[in-house]
């Protein structure tokens, strides 16, 4: 039997793991159409464990995100910041929404993130993500119900609490 | 850069590396299993390229000197026949929206910040941070890149930005009048100091004057196909020499 434990590398190991889909190659052109996992697999755990996942831990994530990416550090930390914030004042009530409603939550809190980032990009004369980089959202909006499916498969099994 | 900057990039590199490793491993597979003729073809292919490329440079030398000797006699800097070092792609940034990738060659190979890499036909970007054993380069195609050419027919001279997309780079505000037409090869021309003079950098491919304009915008593909290719070289240019440069 596996003993009940808190068993929180599990959270930090699938945030690892949707960091590392990141890594995987595309061609050039197709890279923006990659599922954000990172933000997902995010978004699961705050709405899951809002006890354990939180602002802190989007922080870490999105400094991690930027070193992967060659970005200035800390660009897309604030954007994941706010949208944990707006999941952590609001998961009670996401958690009674069903599939579809749910992906469209995380949909909008993708937009509100990127759109955060794209404007602190603008800010520092970076460039931001083309308008084709809107398809790219829509896959991973797609991706929500699988990745949850996973996450809570991973939750239930290790019991993380 | 600091250590722990460095150390970032590398660990990048290395995780990178690890993802990528089964993928790896199938192409060594593929390698092995690569049959005899395919691999006699390519030999014969290759010596008769290098054949080709002795000849080519066997008036290398002779001009080198000559020019050198114009030079001295011009009184001006002497141009140093630029050290390479060979160095492999070995991922693409996951963010779409910016032209970087990584190279296997970092700062313990001499590869520092602002080198200008080459492909196989041209420039193609420069480095914009080195790890140990890994560094960073940004493309002439990023939309964030812009860099100093010369039209090779006239010497005119311009900044050629990249437009975001891999097969094109942008020059504006060249005055409408500007001879400059379709085919022209645009070269490093060495201002600013952070490229080598007389690169080639991309061939003109559309000139947009509008009717009472006062300026024109001029298209141009890069030489080097950025989007393939994972061998590139990279160009010792150290800060010796660009303060040299003219």
């Amino acid at each position: 039997m596996i003993e009940r434990t808190q068993a929180l590398w599990v959270i930090y190991l699938s945030l690892g793991v949707a960091l590392m889909t990141m890594l995987l190659p595309l061609p050039l052109e197709w890279r923006m159409l990659r599922p954000d996992f990172v933000a997902l697999a995010l978004f699961y755990w705050v709405l899951a464990l809002p006890h354990q996942v939180g602002v802190t831990t989007a922080f870490g994530v999105g400094l991690v995100q930027d070193l992967i990416e060659g970005a200035p550090l800390g660009i897309s930390c604030f954007g994941l910041m706010v949208a944990t914030l707006v999941l952590l004042f609001s998961y009670q009530r996401i958690r009674q929404f069903d599939g579809l409603q749910q992906s469209l939550v995380m949909l909008a809190l993708m937009v509100l993130s990127l759109g955060i980032e794209g404007w602190l990009r603008t800010g520092i004369d970076l460039p931001t993500l083309p308008l084709t980089g809107l398809l790219g959202l829509a896959i991973s909006m797609l991706c929500w119900i699988p990745t949850r499916h996973v996450c809570r498969q991973l939750r239930r099994y290790y019991g993380v609490v | 850069m600091s250590a722990v900057q460095r150390g970032a990039i590398d660990g990048v590199a290395l995780a990178t590396s690890l993802v990528l490793a089964p993928l790896d491993a199938w192409d060594r597979l593929a390698n092995v299993f690569q049959s005899r003729s395919s691999l006699q073809e390519e030999v014969l292919r290759l010596q008769q390229e290098n054949r080709v490329l002795k000849g080519q440079s066997q008036r290398l030398g002779s001009l080198l000197a000559e020019n050198a000797r114009y030079k001295a006699l011009l009184n001006s800097a002497r141009d140093i026949g630029d050290d390479l070092i060979a160095a492999q792609i070995t991922s693409l940034s996951p963010d779409p929206a910016r032209h970087i990738v990584m190279l296997n060659k970092g700062v313990n190979d001499g590869v520092t910040e602002g080198q200008p890499v080459l492909g196989a036909e041209g420039l193609i970007g420069q480095v914009t941070s080195s790890g140990n054993r890994n560094s960073r380069a940004v493309l002439i195609t990023d939309s964030a890149h812009a860099l100093p050419v010369q039209v090779n027919r006239s010497g005119l001279r311009a900044i050629a930005e990249g437009s975001g997309s891999i097969d094109r780079l942008v020059i504006r505000h060249l005055p409408a009048t500007t001879d400059i037409r379709v085919g022209d090869l645009l070269v490093t021309s060495g201002l600013g100091g952070r490229f080598p003079h007389g690169y080639p950098v991309a061939r003109v491919t559309e000139v947009i004057t509008l009717e009472g304009d006062a300026f024109a915008t001029v298209f141009a593909a890069p030489s080097s196909l950025l989007d393939r290719g994972r061998y590139v070289l990279v160009v010792m240019w150290g800060d010796l020499e660009r303060e040299a440069a003219p």
